[in-house]
């Protein structure tokens, strides 16, 4: 099997190039929108990219529960994150009655 | 009796912390009890410890009281130590000091400062008494400091005026010059012979052979001499004694004449069995005194102002105390201080009197024909006359005779300065006197309103006037018949046992017939001038001033001594000081040292916040920025 | 099959990044969870895919949501000033890393050798396994995964609570 063919019927490359793409989705997300709710959107995304590449792995080198088992782990973090994230945003919103990382940047001084 | 010795020096401070701290509120009758009483305190327990070391058979009382302080070999103890020295001395401070006291209750009653003047008096009881006393150079030391704060204090008690408190400041600067000499003199010493305590180093420099040349104890004693010219005004640190004068009257006859001033001269005597040791140190002495005696003498010819002469005379005097003791003479040059103490004091005394009666008034040129007004201040001060010039038979000729007597067979040079110094203070006294008590007043209004000080004035004058009569009885040369006991007397404090003690070659007694006959003429010769020029009022002396313009001016202007150290010494000090601040303090230290660094932390500071904007996406950024250089670097 | 479910991933993350109405960019996101869940049981792991989409799609995607609703901002904001350097170098660094890294996977020999059809298909993964290795391997990390949950939850309370 090539290479591309590989990437086109899901071997482990092709979960890769995904992984990779949705990761640097994520990432762009994060760097180019100014909503915080959109950023920690673009966080969970790149939480999922190493998800995919994580289960990727473990699917192509002997299908393993240890990684599951990480990702797991890896969800409740990440729920975590979404509570305590969410939380600040709220917190934020109700202080100075905006969601714009960039109106909030006093922590300069 | 031993055991209540320590409360001599301590009741003053006591009088001195109550009057300081509770003095104001508990009013003037209570201040002047407590005041008086501690001194008068101080001065019965000290009789008692006079008798008690007389009864001893080595005249040595020294009471312990435990270590001030010990590191490595040195052990400083507390204690006092009583002998024939200071145990005179003690009765001198706290005997006139009591006189004084008196006499300061009448002097300062208007005064608003009423209790703080008896602080600041018994604290320099206190502190003379510990000068005096001190067993150990360090606590002699404390003393030394004490009493120079005191007077500061003193000299500056009128701290509204101008001239006061910087008088006060002129005199403590000086005294430093000569402290920092003491305290080099004492650690030299400390290093000579391994311990500050007196009698120790006196025991030890009894068995020591003379220094030849110029060694260690040369130089501790010269370092001792600097600081004795500091305290005791001499060449050339003696500025600040004329200025002293801007203090109350009694404190210039307590401090400045009779006590404070003399404690350079007791040093000296103190440490005479080391001093001894050292003949260059002698010499310097020697002539430093006699320099000074002159020289002083001769600007007291001109002044106006009663206490500046008297001052400048005090100086003199001080200087002839010094030619005493370079002469060897230190129960000569003791015996000095104790007769000056009473008849300078009794001048003092005597003036503040004048000045009290004419209202402030310190002219001599606008007194005259006080006599009929102040007949007790007229007869007490002609007293103190008498014995200043040395008329025969007084304690001032004694005393000044047996200096002249010893200078002269130092070198004949020193009598002859001696003599003219001599001549020059007869003048000056006559002058003083006369213009004060005799002829025709001079300021009608100030006559008219003058009038005898009260009792608590003239008793103190009364008594300082026996004093001074009483004083030759214990030291009446040998060569008139006398015993001038005070030198068997003193001897066990300034030869200590010493095997080299110095003796000078005894002249015979025609020697001294003939030297006392020369100078005592000479000094009522210029008596005699003194009195003539003056007793017709100004016209005479006035004329003679217009005669010799120039030295008159030299002579009225303190030979511009004031004014050379002014242009020679303080301006370049500071200039050099202004350089100092402007490019040392200013610009290196403030600038390279202290806000260069600052501006650089604040310009590195300000450069990295423009990396903290306070965006998130921009601290995101640079995150991802740095992984990707990180998996660049690593994957490559 | 793989490649429907990599174009619903990635498909859904794109719409998310340019889309500018909040709740329409978090309904993409739920789509992009949906083809990461897909992915998953491609990769015969039933149980992931379960839990991708009972835990993402499901909780976190509802908190989101809700969060949006509750702010009532729907549209982002207006920038108060453009920051071009920003945007610009955060394109060109997403866009060289995304490049680089897909070529780095696609160069790189071992991920060639593992990825070659001969290797052995393991069976699917079962919610036994992984209850077997969860309570055996990592009973302490399952712990302190419940005590952050734990501590995430009183946080936020404490966070969003007006007067604690």
């Amino acid at each position: 099997m090539t290479g591309m063919d590989a990437i086109l019927q899901g071997g482990l490359q092709g979960y890769l190039v995904v992984a990779l793409l949705l990761f640097a989705i994520g990432l762009a997300t994060v760097l180019l929108r100014r909503t915080l709710l959109m950023q920690f959107m673009g966080v969970e995304l790149m939480l999922n990219a190493a998800n995919v590449a994580l289960l990727a792995f473990a699917r192509f080198r002997g299908g393993d529960a240890q990684a599951t088992v990480f990702y797991l782990f890896i969800i409740a973090v990440a729920a975590c994150e979404a509570a305590v994230g969410l939380a600040l945003i709220i917190g934020l919103y109700r202080h100075r009655n905006t969601t714009d990382s960039d109106r909030a940047a006093g922590l300069k001084q | 009796m031993n055991k209540y010795y320590w409360l001599i020096p301590i009741l003053p401070l006591l009088g001195s912390a109550f009057n300081g701290l509770l003095g104001k509120r508990a009013g003037k009758s209570v201040v002047t009890v407590v005041g008086l009483g501690v001194v008068f305190g101080s001065l019965l327990l000290a009789i008692s410890a006079f008798f008690a070391m007389k009864a001893l058979p080595d005249h040595r009382l020294i009471l312990n009281y435990g270590e001030w302080m010990g590191t490595g070999s040195l052990s400083v103890p507390f204690g006092l130590a009583i002998d024939p020295l200071s145990g005179t001395m003690m009765l001198v401070i706290t005997g006139i000091g009591f006189l004084i006291h008196v006499y300061s209750v009448g002097y300062m009653h208007e005064d608003e400062g009423y209790a703080r003047f008896f602080c600041y008096l018994n604290l320099f009881v206190f502190f003379m008494l510990m000068l005096v006393l001190g067993s150990s150079l360090v606590l002699m030391f404390v003393g030394w400091e004490g009493v120079g704060l005191c007077s500061y204090l003193l000299i500056g008690y009128f701290f509204e005026t101008d001239f006061a408190p910087a008088a006060g400041l002129k005199a403590f600067l000086m005294n430093r010059v000569g402290d920092l000499g003491v305290a080099i003199g004492m650690m030299v010493l400390f290093a000579a012979f391994g311990t500050l305590t007196v009698s120790d180093i006196l025991t030890q420099a009894g068995h020591l052979a003379p220094e030849v040349g110029f060694g260690v104890l040369t130089f501790a004693t010269l370092m001792l001499f600097v600081g004795a010219t500091g305290k005791s005004a001499q060449l050339p640190l003696y500025l600040w004694l004329p200025d002293a004068m801007a203090g109350p009257t009694p404190v210039s006859a307590l401090i400045h004449a009779a006590t404070m001033v003399t404690s350079g001269i007791y040093l000296i005597c103190r440490l005479a069995p080391v001093f001894t040791l050292t003949p260059i140190t002698m010499d310097v002495v020697a002539w430093v005194g006699a320099v000074t005696a002159l020289f002083a003498a001769t600007i007291g010819l001109v002044q106006r102002d009663i206490k500046k002469v008297l001052a400048y005379s005090t100086v003199s005097q001080l200087g002839f105390m010094f030619l005493g003791l370079g002469a060897s003479g230190f129960a000569a040059g003791f015996f000095h201080v104790f007769t000056h103490a009473w008849f300078k004091a009794l001048l003092f005394l005597g003036a503040g009197s004048v000045i009290h009666a004419m209202h402030h008034e310190q002219d001599l040129f606008k007194m005259g024909g006080l006599k009929a007004k102040m007949p007790a201040t007229f007869w007490t001060m002609l007293v103190a006359t008498l014995a200043i010039i040395g008329f025969p038979g007084t304690s001032g000729f004694a005393s000044k005779d047996e200096i002249l007597y010893l200078a002269y067979l130092k070198h004949p040079a020193l009598w002859v300065i001696g003599v003219i110094a001599a001549c020059c203070t007869a003048f000056y006294m006559l002058r003083l006197f006369t213009l004060t008590f005799l002829g025709k007043p001079r300021d009608h209004h100030a006559f008219d309103h003058a009038h005898e000080s009260p009792v608590s004035m003239t008793l103190p004058l009364a008594v300082l006037a026996v004093g001074t009569v009483a004083a030759v009885w214990l030291g009446w040369p040998k060569a008139f018949g006398g015993d001038f006991r005070i030198e068997a007397w003193l001897a066990p404090a300034t030869t200590y046992g010493q095997l080299h003690a110095a003796h000078g070659e005894h002249g015979s007694h025609q020697l001294a017939w003939g030297l006392a006959a020369v100078s005592t003429l000479f000094g009522l010769g210029s008596a005699v001038f003194g009195y003539f020029s003056y007793k017709d009022g100004l016209a005479v002396s006035e004329a003679r001033a217009a005669k010799f313009p120039f030295l008159h001016t030299l002579l009225l202007n303190k030979y511009f001594v004031d004014e050379g150290v002014e242009l020679y010494l303080l301006r370049p000090i500071r200039w050099f000081g202004n350089v100092l601040w402007k490019l040392f303090d200013v610009i290196i230290i403030d600038g390279v040292g202290v806000n260069l660094p600052g501006a650089l932390v604040r310009v590195f500071g300000d450069f990295t916040a423009l990396f903290q904007t306070g965006r998130v996406r921009n601290y995101a950024l640079s995150m991802a920025l740095g992984a990707a250089v990180l998996l660049y670097v690593f994957l490559k | 099959m793989f490649i429907t479910f990599a174009f619903i991933t990635l498909l859904g993350a794109l719409g998310m990044l340019l889309q500018k109405n909040v709740i329409v960019a978090g309904l993409c996101m739920v789509a992009s969870f949906f083809g990461v869940a897909g992915l998953f049981v491609l990769l015969a792991n039933p149980v992931a895919a379960a839990l991708q989409i009972i835990v993402y799609t499901g909780a976190i995607m509802v908190l989101v949501l809700f969060v949006i609703m509750m702010l009532n901002s729907h549209e982002e904001e207006k920038a108060e000033t453009s920051r071009p350097i920003q945007r610009w170098v955060s394109v060109a660094l997403v866009a060289v890393l995304a490049v680089g890294a897909v070529k780095l996977v696609l160069a790189s020999p071992g991920l060639k050798s593992l990825a070659v059809s001969g290797a052995p298909v393991p069976g699917a993964m079962t919610l036994q396994k992984v209850g077997f290795t969860l309570f055996a391997d990592h009973l302490l990390g399952f712990e302190v995964a419940g005590l952050l949950l734990l501590a995430a939850m009183i946080g936020a309370v404490a966070l969003t609570k007006r007067n604690l």
